[in-house]
């Protein structure tokens, strides 16, 4: 046997499994992240929404709900979208078939004035970011994590909000709404934030 | 090289004792090493690949979320394990994601990553590690890591190597110490028989110094070395004593020597004065049976003239006187004739030569038939008889032996007489037998002695020198004469002329010497 090799790399089986996961996960970043630097100048308003698609999935993986969030063991993870059509379509084609944290993800259209019941994630686009305030006020305590696009969103009481820094997606976080919805979010993600801002 | 049975016992020593030391160091160095090699191996790649699964765990955040310098931080941790010497990071498409290398490094990073894996690589340990997340691969991990192997076995044989030389060294101090009472002592032993053989000093002793084996073979030398010891002394007295012996012996041989040396010279002083005498004897028998012839014959003469002119005057008795005067005086001269044959004998030189004794027996016997004509005598003579002599003494031998033969054959009917040889021993003996009056072998001794007489002269006529003269003749040729008889049934006399071999040359003049 040959020690270097021994118990290291992939059992044959398991191996062409990860190749077939990978040349899926393959297809589906490319279609949604930058491939070079040339395409990342000319991003346009679309590629911007796939990639905060993506990220907007990924990040219920780092962000734990208090009990009573979901209704039963096998609820889904419903992300609520206002105001990001585009958002939402790329949305639902990265969600369908995937889970978070062992549930299945739906994706629910809002319009203003929905009521944000039954949510574990709520997007409010640009598009939305005059009634910005009253939303995020409606939600406040909730155990809902809220996700903008908007300056001074995290003063409004938003978790997370995305920024488009040297022409890249970023996103700065804050945890005092997050604490009073009793949402806690992994440091892991804190760690890929932009900024945090914390309670003072 | 020399061979190993030539070398001295402390080098032997040594060697045993370094050589194993040797082996068990060997022996145990590479097991510890080869086991060190191995465990450092599976450690290193164990550890190895737990940091990439770490390193992946931890940098799925900065994949996900497309953050290559949150990425570059996460990997930026490796500069606490300075074995690390490159680390990269390639997202889900395969492209370099964020890097990190040791300072003063120059690396290469693979432009594309592998399939997951562990490979040493030159003197680097080349691992590669996807990222799996959630069941999506979000990337690999690549980690180049010092492989130090090859430096652990250099520095192990650097190790080693102190290791052998102060094991060896302290191997060797051990010997040295060793040696005080394994080889010492045997050297001490070969030292002491060298020198015991060197001085012949065998008083000399092996201090034992230990009680085993070499402790041993110690008392077992002395104790040999006390023998030999005793052995050397006894021997040495015993010499002493055959030395005084011999000393002894010589001293008497050579006291025997100058004993014997003076006897010859008192026997050869006696027979000068013998001889002397002896011829001065033969000188006057000589002239005295000389001087007497004269008037023997004068008185012979005036009696047969006495016979001649006045026979008719004289009375009958003094007729008869005068016929025994004549007699007497006949009887007379055939003494004095006898007394100087004898004598001549003793004095004439020895002429030998080869003698035909056969024709001279022959002649002998003609002249007695001539003499005697009628008397019948049976003679037989042997032919061929030779032998190396003088032929006159030769003939006197012959004259009187076969004359005494037919005297003493004269009353025989049936006379007899033989002349003749035997062999013996390679010695010729001559012979002459008669069927005669024979003689008492009490008296064979007297028989060759002068005017020795076995017979009354009325019987047989004689004079009794004609022995004596055979006799002396007999042994001036270097033989012997004998006799054998037998009263009235006849006699033998043997004699033999050549030296006998196994008698000393001298032997023949002791005989004479005897005779005189």
């Amino acid at each position: 046997m040959d020690p270097l090799n021994s118990g290291i790399g992939p059992s044959p089986r398991s191996r062409s499994v990860g190749r077939a996961l990978g040349a899926c996960a393959l297809a589906a970043v490319v279609s949604i992240l930058p491939v070079d630097q040339s395409r990342a100048q000319s991003e346009d308003q679309a590629s911007e929404y796939r990639v905060k698609a993506a990220f907007l999935y990924k990040f219920g993986s780092y962000v734990e709900w208090p009990d009573g969030a979901f209704a039963r063991e096998d609820s889904p993870v419903v992300i609520g979208v206002i105001g990001a059509d585009a958002l939402a379509e790329e949305l639902a084609q990265i969600v369908a078939g995937r889970s978070v944290n062992g549930r299945p993800v739906s994706v629910r259209r809002l319009r203003a004035g929905d009521p944000p019941v039954g949510l574990q994630v709520l997007f409010i686009g640009r598009e939305h970011a005059g009634r910005l305030a009253e939303i995020l006020a409606s939600v406040k305590g909730r155990p809902l994590l809220t996700v903008t696009e908007s300056d001074q969103a995290l003063d409004l009481g938003s978790v997370i909000n995305f920024v488009v820094v040297d022409d890249k997606v970023r996103f700065d976080v804050a945890l005092v709404p997050a604490e009073l919805g009793n949402l806690r979010i992994s440091a892991r993600l804190l760690a890929v934030a932009r900024k945090v801002v914390k309670p003072s | 090289m020399k061979p190993l049975g030539s070398l001295s016992l402390r080098r032997k020593l040594f060697g045993i004792v370094l050589l194993t030391a040797l082996v068990a160091l060997i022996v145990a160095l590479g097991a510890i090493v080869g086991y060190d090699l191995r465990i450092y191996h599976r450690s290193l790649v164990s550890d190895m690949t737990t940091q990439a699964e770490l390193l992946g765990r931890t940098t799925v955040p900065a994949l996900a979320f497309d953050d290559p310098k949150v990425a570059a931080e996460n990997l930026s941790v490796l500069r606490f394990r300075p074995a690390v010497s490159a680390a990269a990071l390639y997202n889900a498409r395969g492209a370099i994601f964020a890097t990190y290398k040791r300072r003063d490094e120059h690396i290469q990073f693979p432009a594309l990553p592998e399939t997951d894996g562990i490979r040493i690589e030159d003197r680097d340990l080349i691992l590669f590690r996807r990222i799996v997340s959630d069941g999506e691969i979000l990337g690999t991990v690549y980690l180049r890591a010092d492989y130090e192997l090859f430096d652990r076995v250099l520095d192990y044989l650097g190790i080693a190597a102190v290791v052998l030389g102060a094991a060896l060294a302290i191997a060797l101090l051990v010997a040295m110490w060793m040696e005080r009472f394994v080889t010492g002592p045997v050297l001490a032993i070969a030292e002491i028989a060298r020198e015991v053989v060197g001085k012949r000093d065998y008083s000399r002793r092996a201090a034992k110094l230990s009680s085993d084996e070499v402790g041993t073979l110690v008392d077992a030398f002395n104790d040999m070395l006390a023998e030999i010891d005793r052995r050397t002394v006894e021997l040495e007295a015993s010499n002493a004593r055959l030395a005084r012996e011999i000393e002894e012996r010589s001293r008497a041989e050579r006291e025997v020597l100058r004993l014997n040396a003076e006897l010859e010279n008192r026997v050869r002083e006696r027979t000068v004065q013998l001889e002397t005498a002896n011829k001065e004897l033969e000188a006057f028998s000589y002239s005295v049976s000389h001087d007497l012839r004269a008037p023997l014959r004068s008185i012979d003469g005036f009696g047969q003239a006495l016979i001649d002119d006045y026979a008719q005057d004289l009375p009958e008795p003094a007729r008869r006187y005068l016929d025994r005067i004549r007699s007497s005086t006949k009887q007379m001269g055939l003494l004095i004739e006898g007394l100087l044959n004898l004598a001549r004998v003793s004095r004439r030189q020895l002429e030998r030569r080869q003698v035909d004794l056969s024709e001279i027996a022959k002649q002998v016997v003609n002249g007695l038939q001539q003499r005697e004509p009628d008397r019948a005598v049976e003679v037989s003579v042997w032919d061929g008889m030779r032998a190396e002599g003088d032929a006159h003494l030769l003939y006197a031998v012959l004259e009187n032996l076969v004359g005494n033969a037919w005297k003493f054959t004269s009353k025989k009917d049936k006379a007899r007489v033989e002349i003749g040889a035997l062999r013996d021993r390679g010695h010729t003996i001559f012979y002459v037998r008669d069927n005669g009056a024979g003689f008492d072998m009490t008296y064979a001794d007297k028989l060759f002695g002068a005017f020795q007489r076995l017979h009354a002269v009325s019987d047989y006529t004689g004079t009794g020198i004609g022995l004596a003269t055979v006799q002396r003749i007999v042994h001036r040729h270097g033989g012997r004469i004998w006799a054998e008889a037998e009263v009235g049934k006849g006699a033998v006399f043997y004699f033999t002329l050549a030296l006998d071999e196994e008698r000393p040359a001298g032997m023949a003049s002791d005989a004479e010497r005897a005779d005189g």
